[in-house]
């Protein structure tokens, strides 16, 4: 179990900020556990803390249960044991006494742009779904939408357009557009820059960047794209198997992975440069299912460093310098080599 | 696999291929023109982003063309015949006994219907004709095993669905392998496995540099893992050809403004703050007739010769071609 | 592309095949003599003219007259009406019902589900044509009667397909968005699941309408159906089989225009179907 976190210490929140005392949480995950059916356990006791202004990373497989934390947050899925709050208020409070307020300050762009967007409904009316429901004075509200669309560039004919109509890059503004209209405080992104071109991404993470410095917005931000990761989120935790490894400030993280499943991950990711190309350390084995996930650490199925206390003694969550924490019994083991 | 005897004679020499398909807006170009060498024993990445025509051009490699299909033409001769010209009975004798295919989403790639065993057994009968059951068997369990998979016999009686994504795409490299082909063409094989899967199939690959006799195009949108894995690599946009050469020199000195643009955009994770790369405007039309260069609306270094004809694919240093017809004044 | 635009859109491919084509034809000269009845017909379809029966056709009465004198066009006409009206009636009724019991189902808990389910179950092994003769036997015939039996015969048919096109939509991406925003589940359910589950609802409904007119038809030949002085197309065939010996020509012409309507109908639902499925795919 993680202690709290600590208030103190520079933390570095994204690459363009300074270095400043953190600011108290926004959103917080306390020892969260989601359990399906009674037996899948997609989370186990996560604890996570997003402070108000920051870009938080989450990297995780197929498994690692960062779909379900994600659905957690915005309230899809209720929380199994834990508590999840915001603004210092327990959620689930929150949403039995004014569900709409929560829904405003939550927000939430999913992985699926297109998808996201009801087929039958043009844009327009999509845009507009949030001032209905929230009963927004019309007026107001209006204006804003207006001026949201020329930020992102929309043209005024998209509003006529059904989904199938647009392209991928038009659907994620204009989910981007529908969440801003309601002035949230925090967005989860879930792979926001999925199906796009590497020609055209760079467009929408500035978009994001930009947005998060005019509008205020506090940003979690899934992503398996570890380059997007490491250039726009400040501090990243990385989920195996429903339970969260490692959580450090991105830079460190990229730097000098403690956790050895970190250090896999981060070696899948090639660099065009021989000379700045890591050694890939390929994993054995299979991810394991959820259902029936190895006794002890989780990750010592496959782990290159796992020794015999591994298999048996289920590692706690331990602080392994300023604001890094990791759940290993033997960090920093598995180097990252040029 | 750098032999320089070998490279002095492609597996596979594409001339000028263009495929065109009928759709409801009109005639659209889907390749325009490419020309290109597939190496014997070499690894040939072919890169591009979405209208590219990367994907078309693996199908154009098999002739498994899409029902829409109005025309192909150029030539495509592998070891002196041309495929383009050949007649659907004998291109059929080719796929599946000198050219294989790895597909990029492997479970629709695989028949839900068919053990492992059932679908290797197949390749193998059909690669030797009088093979006998016991022989197919373990030629398969052999198979299995030489892609990494631990235990055999087990998988040979799974089915599709009771494998992770992982396991069934190395059946399906071990199905290709079976094949004992010329040219292994693998679209995309990573692109939908987690991250950690993807490395144990980059590392299959890797293995298959030493193991594997023939010449392989793997086709991308990771130009990480291209350079990692591949000797020569092509850059497609628009459905032509805009530069090819060897991996490690394309990168480090990219010749056409498109793959400098794109190497551009990849995001350097070194660097600190600022704004990200992106190519402004969007992909021609593929309904647009060819008679400029297809990336000229979005190349700032295009002139009025640029917009005046296509530029061809010209020699521009040790193997290396470029289309552009500025490549020498661009700094 | 706005509504309008893709229903004409959605025509021309019906229009596009000879079958659909003549379907539609059938289907828009029967709703002409549905809707306009009064003025396509030549006469008061009741008016009696009993000194002129077993007319045969001429200038005054275009298919001559029944063995009341009254003038078959204008009968046949005004069954046409009769044929729509009931049609439309018992067809919006299931359809009203068996959609929201259809969605219900999909959304309930497993036990109130099964007991949606069970309902259509036993109400679709009930052939509806003996179901409506039982109770028209007992409460006697009726127009309302036969129109609410049909009605409930019809409610497993829509529901079935709105609870099945309901569940594929269940875990739709956008569904999640719209909750995400804070959409209430009424909210969701009108503006979000039911347009996009009502195409293939409104295709089935249109492929009922043949057999709902000859249910009706069926009923009414057997004196079970509507009431005098209402005639339907079954009235006409049955007052025309009575007084065959005199005259063939009512029987033959009531039974064409059955037989055409259905047959109409049935061709255009069919294109209609055709028309829409591959673009299902392209989602228009």
């Amino acid at each position: 179990m993680s202690a709290a976190r600590p208030p103190e210490g520079a933390q570095q929140r994204n690459a363009q900020h300074e270095a400043t005392p953190m600011p108290p949480a926004l959103m917080k995950l306390e020892g969260v556990s989601v359990v399906f059916g009674g037996k899948v356990r997609a989370l186990d006791d996560v604890s996570l803390s997003i402070a108000q202004g920051e870009i938080v990373g989450l990297v995780g497989e197929s498994g690692s249960g960062k779909t379900t934390l994600c659905r957690v947050l915005v309230a899809l899925t209720p929380a199994t044991t834990g508590t999840v709050t915001l603004g210092g208020e327990p959620v689930a409070a929150q949403l039995a006494k004014s569900p709409l307020a929560f829904r405003r300050r939550v927000q939430m762009l999913l992985q699926d742009a297109v998808a996201s967007l009801s087929p039958r409904m043009t844009i327009g009316r999509t845009l507009r779904e949030p001032i209905s429901i929230h009963d927004l004075p019309r007026a107001e509200a209006e204006v804003r939408l207006q001026a949201i669309l020329q930020r992102l560039g929309l043209p005024a004919d998209v509003q006529a357009k059904f989904p199938h109509q647009i392209s991928g890059g038009q659907a994620r503004r204009v989910g981007v557009a529908r969440a801003l209209v309601m002035q949230p405080q925090i967005i989860i992104a879930d792979e926001p820059t999925a199906g796009l071109d590497v020609s055209v991404q760079g467009e929408l993470l500035n978009l994001l960047m930009e947005l998060q410095q005019e509008f205020a917005l506090t940003y979690l931000l899934v992503s398996h794209n570890l380059n997007v990761i490491r250039r726009v989120t400040g501090r990243t935790a990385v989920m195996y198997l429903g339970q969260i490894v490692e959580e450090a400030p991105t830079r460190e993280l990229f730097a000098k992975p403690a956790h050895p499943y970190s250090a896999a991950l981060l070696s899948t990711n090639p660099a065009i440069d021989p000379a700045r190309r890591a050694r890939r350390i390929v994993l054995q084995g299979e991810i394991p299912s959820v259902v029936n996930p190895p006794s002890g650490c989780r990750f010592h199925t496959r782990c290159p460093v796992a020794q015999a206390r591994c298999k048996t003694d289920a590692p706690a969550l331990a602080e392994v310098g300023p604001s890094r924490t990791v759940r290993c019994h033997f960090p920093f083991s598995l180097e990252l080599t040029r | 696999m750098a032999d320089p005897v070998a490279l002095a004679s492609p597996l596979v020499r594409i001339r000028d291929l263009k495929l065109e398909a009928a759709t409801q807006r009109g005639t659209a170009h889907i390749l325009r023109g490419v020309s290109l060498d597939i190496g014997r024993g070499r690894i040939l990445g072919v890169v591009g982003e979405s209208g590219s025509g990367k994907s078309s051009l693996a199908s154009c490699l098999l002739r498994l063309l899409p029902a829409n299909m109005t025309r192909l033409e150029g030539s495509m001769v592998f070891d002196g015949t041309d495929l383009v010209q050949l007649d659907e009975a004998s291109m059929t004798l080719w796929r599946g006994r000198r050219i294989a295919m790895i597909f990029q989403d492997p479970m629709t790639a695989l028949n839900p219907l068919f053990t492992v065993s059932t679908h290797l057994v197949d390749v193998l009968k059909r690669r030797y004709p009088g093979i006998s059951r016991d022989d197919a068997r373990s030629r398969a369990r052999a198979a299995l095993t030489s892609v990494g998979i631990a235990d055999p016999d087990l998988r040979l009686a799974a089915y599709p669905h009771q494998l992770s994504g992982g396991m069934r795409q190395r059946v399906m490299i071990a199905m290709a392998l079976l094949v004992e082909p010329d040219l292994l063409v693998a679209d995309e094989p990573t692109t939908a496995l987690d991250a950690t899967v993807e490395a144990q199939i980059v590392d299959l690959f890797e293995s298959l540099r030493q193991k594997f006799a023939g010449s392989i195009v793997f086709i991308s949108h990771h130009l990480g893992l291209v350079a990692q894995l591949c000797d020569d690599l092509c850059v497609m946009y628009g459905g032509t050809v805009v530069e090819t050469g060897p991996v490690a020199e394309v990168l480090a000195r990219p010749q056409h403004p498109y793959t400098r643009a794109l190497l551009a955009c990849e995001i350097d994770s070194d660097a600190q703050g600022g704004r990200l790369v992106s190519i402004p405007g969007e992909v021609q039309d593929p309904v647009a007739p060819h008679v400029a260069c297809v990336f000229a609306p979005r190349c700032q270094h295009a002139d009025t010769r640029c917009r005046a004809g296509v530029p061809p694919l010209q020699d521009s240093g040790a193997q290396r071609r470029v289309a552009c017809l500025r490549h020498g004044e661009i700094g | 592309m706005s509504v309008l635009a893709s229903l004409m859109s959605t025509l021309r491919t019906v229009c596009s095949t000879l079958t659909g084509a003549v379907g539609f034809a059938i289907v828009l000269v029967v709703m002409v003599c549905a809707i306009f009845a009064p003025w396509v017909a030549t006469h008061n379809p009741d008016a009696l003219d009993v000194m002129n029966r077993f007319a045969a056709p001429s200038g005054a009465h275009w298919l001559g007259t029944d063995h009341l004198g009254r003038d078959l066009f204008s009968r046949m006409v005004h069954g046409a009406s009769v044929a729509m009206q009931i049609a439309i009636l018992a067809i919006g009724m299931a359809l009203t019902l068996g959609t929201t019991l259809g969605i219900l189902a999909a959304y309930l808990p497993a036990r109130s589900e099964r007991f949606v389910l069970i309902l259509f179950d036993v109400i679709s092994s009930f052939p509806s044509l003996v179901l409506a003769l039982a109770v028209v036997a007992v409460l006697g015939p009726s127009t309302g009667i036969v129109v609410v039996i049909v009605a409930v015969t019809l409610v497993p048919h829509f529901g079935r397909v709105a609870r099945s096109q309901t569940l594929t939509l269940k875990n739709a991406p956008f569904l999640e968005a719209e909750r995400i925003l804070g959409a209430s589940w009424p909210r969701l359910v009108f503006f979000h699941v039911l347009p996009n589950i009502l195409g293939p609802l409104v295709i089935l409904a249109s492929m009922d309408i043949p057999v709902v007119i000859t249910i009706e038809a069926g009923l009414s030949f057997l004196g079970l159906g509507v009431r005098p002085p209402l005639a339907s197309w079954g009235t006409l065939i049955q007052d025309g089989y009575q007084y065959i010996s005199q005259t063939w020509l009512p029987v033959v012409v009531s039974s064409v225009a059955l037989g055409l309507a259905t047959l109409g109908f049935t061709l255009f639902g069919e294109a209609l179907r055709d028309a829409v499925d591959p673009r299902i795919g392209r989602e228009h």
